[in-house]
Parts: structure tokens; C-alpha cells; sequence
């Protein structure tokens, strides 16, 4: 990710547009990017202040480039590098060691008189000397540690300039984030995968169902949210991007505020902005065996009941349950179906106690024998062997 | 147990810099719970407000029937393996009697007039755990020795990529804002190093989100040009000490001088400053012309969109080094080596690659961001014993880092405002023998280094300036 001061973005009436570079209104940083990428690969050996330098000089004659585009290129480019940052500290010990043996004859003057006695050249000369190396040589050593000092070791890089470009897009937009103080996502599939994600980035959830438009509104924010607009939660909010980017049926919004006492702005988002993630697309199945009822199934309604995929979130406060598909009857019912397939029992029973959450919903659980051990008599189960055969489904819904 | 007529007993959590109240009615809270700003979460189902209000709101719990379940792990007490601190001079007793009390505020006192020291006779008669918050990593690793030193106690580092937390430890604020989420409830007293810092909109959540009933701030510069710093009186708490430079001058501290010494650029540099300043002028004639009115700021917010603009502002830059990088003020450096080199000098740089450029011509150790912790301390210490007679810097030691018994410093035309040049004179004023200190200024002549050394001057603590040429 990018830093803030790497961050471009413009405004129009109260929108955040973060930078985005374009097919036809920048069509030449393809060919920029190309030799960006040519730089990092011919750069072994170079230093990391080097490399930025040619970076900058590569664009040089670039009309349209701000000087934080080419700064966040390299960021890009050194974050798909291995340098050598000389984590041994040899560095630092070179340095003790010469300043250790030069302290004594401190201060080293250029023309050596009777009250000084020791010039420059004398004093570096004997350290040159006693550790076998030119000084030219352990000059470049001296700060090998230092960040701007470090040298490209491996340019692993991007795949080609067109992702190095769609990488750059996506970072635009996640640096406009982290001013954020509130995210809101409407979806309509990958509920879970979407969740899940906001909870490992520590994010607070507000879930409300939209009738009329059949998506589910998930407010994320943070803990002190509720008590004061902040912007401590905008950077887990940015990593949330790339997740949003790999799933389907969903846009978002954010709530932006430049800055302190300035105005108020949002930035809106969807898969229409065309814009790739690195993440692969979230897996369409939990388990094989849903997969196999899915298609067996069809996608015709069987006796007047369609089958929807993750077609309903259960949630209270931050407990959240997303069953895997949700049975909706023609006219009107629905039944919520939950394939539990081979777990610990420590897992089943997380799982039990989740869906005793939710007494007032219809949930059809489809327990495997190898679970069925464990199973509270209160629910409403079908016991499977291998698999879960639509015509147990159909005589259990009809039994309803 | 029945609280307000529902039969459960409330509970008080900690979660990420918040209080969570659980199982009282809203009733009992407006009832209440007044003047703690409590707020009905529905996300989680609780009332929730920031950690600060912990006290607060014990208190009002110990003075009403409620049974309120404090879930909140206890810290325990800190047993100190020995006690090593000097004996507090007048002021410093003050300091800490002023405090003791409320167990909440500010001491402001002038750099080298020992706030450390106070901090540690505090810290030593509360024995609670703390949490010290400095503003850079070496007042950080400071900070540990001190601690190591004075109270024998091997403290906790949080930042500089360890997160090693124990009962007292010791961070930077951009580490205590990022973790008080999941540090605010491991502290009981947490002390505010430079507390000037604190009130910016991000940093104060160190403050914010952690349920410390303890907080001490400690500075020698109060104000900001933003006037937040009137949040301090929340956020830690009055002040409740105040010890003015003006007090000390010349009796606690040693007194001081100004030397500014200007050089010239060499030929070459002087040709290479001439052309790119005509570079720079004449593109802004030009631009003046086409559209009056305008400014650098238009040139600065063209340069993405212009290669022409970015050009004129890439040779100002490049002007900008070539003054920070002048090779008379390496000449004007050994002068001034030779000068004191009996004694102990202090070189700030305006850059971190002037600051190696002066390291490597003098071999004489630079502490710089990439300093590790090990070769922090042979550094200053190999200082403090005066083995080595110099140690070059950019901004790390801009404030509150203790160089002990340096009497000379030489400001190498750094882009320093009023408050830092401040800092810096303070870093040089130890209180030691009555040697006078030394302060020198190195700029360029007649370039804009001089024109803000000429800014600085107008402050009080630069007052009677000399010039000298040698």
C-alpha cells in the first residue's frame, strides 16, 4: 500500500476522484511502465535512491505527471523488490570499527600543520590499509543499511506493465481511504467473503436488508465510530479493497473527510469502475458437497422451491451467520438450508450454538453422518451419508 | 442482584480503546451516569465511550447502589528492583509535590533542567505500571535507560518494529495512537514526554482511548501555533508546574552564545547556484507575465501537469542542496574542530545526506534513522566519555535526547523554525561547570538559509546574535 504523501486525488462536487491512469487518455504510460519495469530488472546492484532517480528521469518529459505519481511507482516497484538491507548490521559494525580507529585522531584536517598532525588522507589511508580494501570500497559499505542506500537484490516486479498500471489504480484508491470514517457495501452475493474480511480488519458491522432493491446495506466502521467521526479505521477500510474488487454484485461507499473541519466528500465504487484485484475471486463453494447439490438441484424451482446460494445473512450485534442457501417457495415462504459437512465437534458446536441464535428463523440443517454424533435433537436435521440427495430436501420441505 | 429493575448485574469491559457497559438501562444512565458522555451502541448491543472516562465513571459507581461488574484486568503494583535517582534539586521537588495530589497534569520546565528526573521520582512513588510516550525512537531508547538506570527496571519497547509490552514500558506516539486500542487498558499512569505532541487530531487517541486514571505530561514548550495544546487540560490535565527559561538562565543552566558564521559557495557551485536560480527566476517572470498574479504555489500545483513548471521546480531543489551541501561548510567545519577539540561539539545538518557527507569526510559517528539501538548507544555513549569529540545529526536529536556536558553546537543551515532552533540551543544549556556554550550557525551567504537564520533571530532566545567571519 501506499503512503498518504504518495496519494493523488481531485474532487468534484463533494466526490473523491483518486487518480486513475486510463487506456486512451494515458495510453503512453504503458510504454512508461514497460521501461519502468526494464530499470527494476537491469537495477541489480543499483541503489534504491539510484533507481528512483532513473524512475524520475524516465518521466521526465512526461506532460501529465505529478511528482506523487512517480513517487508511488516506486513505492509500487520497490514493494515487488528484494533488497539488500544489510540486516546482518555489518554495516553498523564497519562503522563502529572505522570511527572507533579514527577517533583518536580526531579532527582529521586536510592540510596536516604542528598543531595537527593527522590529515584526512593519512587517517583513511591506514584504515584502508589495515582493512585490505580501497576506500572507495568501504565508503560504499559504510551506509549500506541506510534505506535510500539499499541495493536491488531480486526484481521479482509485476507480470507485465498493464498489471503494474492496474496495481498503481487500485492503490490510488486505497490511499483516498484511509481518510475514511465510515464504509458502507451494498451486496448481493459473497456475503461471507465480505464479513469475514471486515472482521479480520477489526471493522464493526451494521447489516440492514433493502427490500426494494433485494441487497443487503453493510455499514462497516470502528469501535470509538459512535463516539466521534474519526479516521483511525480508514487504512483497515482500504484493505478491504482488493477483497471487494474479487467478489460480484456488490458497490460501495465512503464516507470521506479531507480535512480536519473541512469539508465532507464520498467516494463510490463498483465492479462498473472496471478496476482488477490480485485476489483471486472467492471461492463459489464452501465444500464439494454443496457443489454437487447446487448442480444437482438446477436452476429450475422444484415443487414451486428455488434454490438461492447464500441468499441471506442471520446477524445480531457482531455475531453473523450466512447459511448456504436459502430455499424461497413461490408463494413466499422460505427455508434456510445449512450443509454441515466433516468437522471437529468443537466447530459443529460453535455452529449449533450460532444458529440457536436465531430461534425465530426456519433453518433446515444437512448434517453428515460423521457429525450427527453431536447433534442437538432440537434441530430441524436431515442425516446424510456421502451426499445430500435433493429428494431428502424436497419431502423434509414438504413436511413443513 | 437487581440494577434499576432488571435483574442482571451490569458489567464494564474494555474493547479497543473503549468502555463497554453492559446491563443498565437507559434510565440509569441518564440518571446517573451524567457528564460521562455514554453512548447507546447498537452495533453491540452496549453503551460505549472512550477509555479517558474510566475514572470517572468508577467514581460514579462507588457512589451509588449499582452493582456494576468491572471486568477490567487489574494491573499490579511495580515492585522497582533498586532505586539509583539523584537527589531532586529545589524546582524538581516542586515539580513532583505539585503533582502528587491530583495525580494528574503538566509540568512545563525548560529542556536540561531535568524533567527526566522528575518523571522517575513519580514514577518511583505511584510504583503503578506505565506507559512512557516519547516523541521519536531515540528518546524512546532513552527513555529504557534511564529507567534501567534510575529504577532498575528493564522497561518494554513498543515501536521501532518490537512490540515487547510490559508493565512499564516505553513507546513512541505514533506507536502509543496505532496500539492503545489494545494497550488502553494495560496502564495505570502514563507519561507524556515533549506533551506538546499529544494534542494533534490523530496523536490524541493515545490519550483518548486509554483508561489510565494516572497521566503527568511533561514539556518545555506548551504551546502550538494551533492552540490545541488548551486540550491538554483534558486529555492529561492542568498544569500544575510551571518553571520559565528565563528562571534559570545562567544559574541551573549554563549561559549562552550565538555565532552565525556565513560562507560562500564555491565557483563552481556558485556558477551551477547562478543557473539554476535564473532557470527558476526567468520561468517566473515568464509565468508572471503570461498571468500576473502568480505565485510559487501555482508553479508547485502546474509541476504535475507541466514539465516545464516541474523543471523550474526540480532546479530549485537542486539550488536547495547545493546550499544544504556547500563544501565551505565542510571547510568552516574543520575550523571549527580544531577550534574546540578539546571538547565535546554537536553538529546538526539540514539533511540526513548532509549529516553522512560531514561523517564521512571526519569520520566521526552520525546518528541517523537507520542507527539500530545497539549502535545508538555506543554512539552516546562513546560521546558522553569523550571518545568520540563528535557526533553529527539530523533531527533526531531535534528534542529532549540527553547529550550530557556538550558545550558546543554548530547548526549546519538546517530549515529549522523558531521552536526547533529552541530546542536545539536547550539541548547544548546542561547544567554543568560554568564553561559558557557555544552556538554556531554555518549558512551560505546571501541565499535563503541566511534570510531564515535572520527569521530565527527575531525569536527571544536567539536575542543578541553575533556575526563573525573566520
Amino acid at each position: 500500500m501506499l503512503t498518504q504523501e504518495q496519494g493523488i486525488v481531485e474532487f468534484e462536487k463533494g466526490r473523491v476522484i483518486p487518480d486513475r491512469l486510463i487506456q486512451n487518455r494515458h495510453g503512453r504510460y504503458l510504454g512508461h511502465a514497460e521501461r519502468m519495469l526494464g530499470l527494476y530488472k537491469e537495477g541489480i546492484g543499483k541503489t534504491r535512491q539510484e533507481l528512483h532517480r532513473g524512475v524520475h528521469q524516465l518521466l521526465d518529459d512526461e506532460a501529465e505527471c505529478p511528482t506523487r505519481r512517480i513517487d508511488a511507482f516506486c513505492k509500487l516497484l520497490d514493494d515487488a523488490s528484494e533488497f539488500d538491507r544489510d540486516a546482518g548490521g555489518s554495516a553498523a559494525k564497519l562503522r563502529k570499527r572505522i570511527f572507533r580507529m579514527a577517533a583518536p585522531y580526531h579532527p582529521l584536517v586536510k592540510e596536516k600543520d604542528r598543531l595537527f598532525e593527522t590529515s584526512e588522507s593519512d587517517v583513511k589511508g591506514r584504515i584502508a590499509a589495515e582493512l585490505g580494501l580501497p576506500w572507495d570500497e568501504i565508503e560504499k559499505k559504510l551506509f549500506a543499511d541506510v534505506m535510500e542506500l539499499h541495493r536491488l537484490k531480486e526484481f521479482p516486479g509485476y507480470p507485465d506493465a498493464r498489471t503494474l498500471l492496474s496495481r498503481y489504480n487500485v492503490a490510488q484508491v486505497q490511499v483516498a481511504l484511509y481518510r475514511a470514517s465510515k464504509m458502507t457495501v451494498w451486496a448481493r452475493e459473497d456475503f461471507k467473503t465480505i464479513l469475514c474480511y471486515a472482521k479480520m480488519a477489526n471493522l464493526l458491522h451494521t447489516i440492514f436488508f433493502e427490500p426494494a432493491s433485494h441487497e443487503y446495506r453493510i455499514e462497516l466502521d470502528g469501535p470509538a465510530s459512535i463516539l466521534r467521526e474519526t479516521r483511525r479505521y480508514g487504512v483497515a477500510m482500504a484493505k478491504l479493497v482488493p477483497v471487494l474488487l474479487a467478489c460480484r454484485n456488490w458497490r460501495m461507499r465512503a464516507d470521506i473527510k479531507w480535512n480536519r473541519g473541512g469539508w465532507k466528500s464520498r467516494f463510490e465504487l463498483s465492479p462498473k469502475d472496471g478496476l482488477q484485484s490480485h485476489l483471486p475471486e472467492p471461492e463459489e463453494f464452501d465444500s464439494n458437497i454443496e457443489a454437487v447439490f447446487t448442480r444437482k438441484w438446477g436452476d429450475q424451482p422444484r415443487e414451486g422451491w428455488t434454490l438461492i446460494r447464500e441468499g441471506e445473512i442471520l446477524h445480531r450485534h457482531q455475531k453473523v451467520f450466512v447459511p448456504d442457501f436459502t430455499l424461497r417457495h413461490e408463494d413466499g415462504r422460505s427455508v434456510l438450508l445449512e450443509i454441515v459437512g466433516f468437522w471437529t465437534p468443537e466447530y459443529l458446536n460453535a455452529k449449533f450454538d450460532t444458529l440457536k441464535m436465531f430461534p425465530e428463523k426456519n433453518i433446515l440443517l444437512a448434517v453428515s453422518r460423521a457429525g450427527a454424533a453431536n447433534l442437538d435433537q432440537s434441530f430441524n436435521a436431515i442425516i446424510f451419508k456421502t451426499a445430500l440427495k435433493v429428494k431428502d430436501v424436497l419431502a423434509r420441505l414438504a413436511e413443513l | 442482584m437487581s440494577i434499576a429493575g432488571h435483574n442482571v448485574v451490569a458489567q464494564l469491559r474494555f474493547s479497543e480503546g473503549t468502555l463497554l457497559l453492559e446491563g443498565v438501562s437507559s434510565e440509569s444512565i441518564q440518571s446517573h451516569f451524567t457528564g460521562v458522555p455514554l453512548k447507546w451502541d447498537d452495533r453491540v448491543g452496549q453503551w460505549r465511550c472512550d477509555a479517558i472516562w474510566y475514572s470517572k465513571i468508577i467514581e460514579i459507581i462507588k457512589g451509588t447502589q449499582f452493582r456494576v461488574e468491572d471486568l477490567i484486568p487489574k494491573q499490579s503494583p511495580v515492585d522497582w528492583p533498586y532505586i539509583a535517582i539523584h537527589d531532586l534539586r529545589e524546582e524538581q521537588q516542586k515539580a513532583v509535590l505539585a503533582w502528587m495530589p491530583g495525580k494528574k497534569g503538566v509540568i512545563v520546565m525548560p529542556t536540561g533542567t531535568g524533567k527526566t528526573e522528575v518523571a522517575l521520582s513519580i514514577m518511583r512513588q505511584t510504583a503503578e505500571s506505565t506507559l512512557v510516550v516519547c516523541p521519536v525512537r531515540d528518546l524512546m531508547y532513552q527513555w529504557h535507560q534511564r529507567i534501567l538506570k534510575g529504577l532498575g527496571y528493564d522497561a518494554g519497547i513498543i515501536g521501532d518494529n518490537t512490540f515487547n509490552v510490559r508493565p512499564v514500558s516505553v513507546t513512541t506516539y505514533d506507536s502509543a495512537c496505532i496500539y492503545m486500542g489494545k494497550l488502553g487498558a494495560e496502564f495505570a499512569l502514563l507519561i507524556f514526554d515533549e506533551c506538546h505532541h499529544l494534542p494533534g487530531p490523530i496523536r490524541r487517541d493515545a490519550a483518548v482511548m486509554s483508561m489510565a486514571p494516572m497521566r503527568l505530561g511533561l514539556t518545555a514548550t506548551p504551546e502550538r501555533s494551533d492552540s490545541r495544546h488548551m486540550d491538554l487540560q483534558w486529555l492529561i490535565g492542568p498544569t500544575v508546574y510551571s518553571l520559565e527559561l528565563a528562571d534559570v538562565k545562567g544559574r541551573t543552566l549554563a549561559d549562552y552564545e550565538i555565532i552565525r558564521i556565513p560562507v560562500h559557495l564555491s565557483t563552481e557551485e556558485q556558477m551551477k547556484y547562478d543557473r539554476l536560480s535564473n532557470e527558476v527566476r526567468s520561468y517566473m517572470q515568464m509565468k508572471v507575465r503570461e498571468t500576473p498574479g502568480y505565485t510559487w504555489q501555482d508553479l508547485c500545483a502546474e509541476a504535475g501537469k507541466d514539465p516545464e513548471s516541474r523543471k523550474a521546480q526540480k532546479a530549485f531543489h537542486a539550488k536547495t542542496a547545493i546550499e544544504d551541501r556547500a563544501e565551505e561548510k565542510l571547510r568552516v567545519l574543520e575550523d571549527l574542530f580544531r577550534l574546540h577539540s578539546e571538547g565535546r561539539v554537536m553538529v546538526f545538518t539540514g539533511s540526513n545526506a548532509m549529516a553522512r557527507e560531514i561523517s564521512k569526510r571526519f569520520l566521526v559517528p552520525c546518528l541517523l534513522n537507520h542507527c539500530g539501538k545497539k549502535e545508538r548507544l555506543d554512539i552516546l555513549d562513546g560521546f558522553r566519555k569523550a571518545e568520540y569529540r563528535v557526533i553529527v545529526a539530523n533531527q533526531v536529536l531535534d528534542e529532549g535526547v540527553d547529550i550530557p556536558e556538550a558545550k558546543v553546537a554548530i547548526v549546519v543551515g538546517g530549515q529549522t523554525s523558531t521552536k526547533q532552533a529552541k530546542q536545539r540551543l536547550g539541548r547544548i544549556l546542561r547544567k554543568q561547570a560554568n564553561a559558557k556554550a557555544t552556538l554556531y550557525e554555518v549558512v551560505c551567504a546571501e541565499t535563503r538559509e541566511e534570510q531564515r537564520s535572520r527569521q530565527r533571530r527575531n525569536s527571544d532566545a536567539y536575542a543578541g546574535t553575533r556575526h563573525r567571519r573566520i
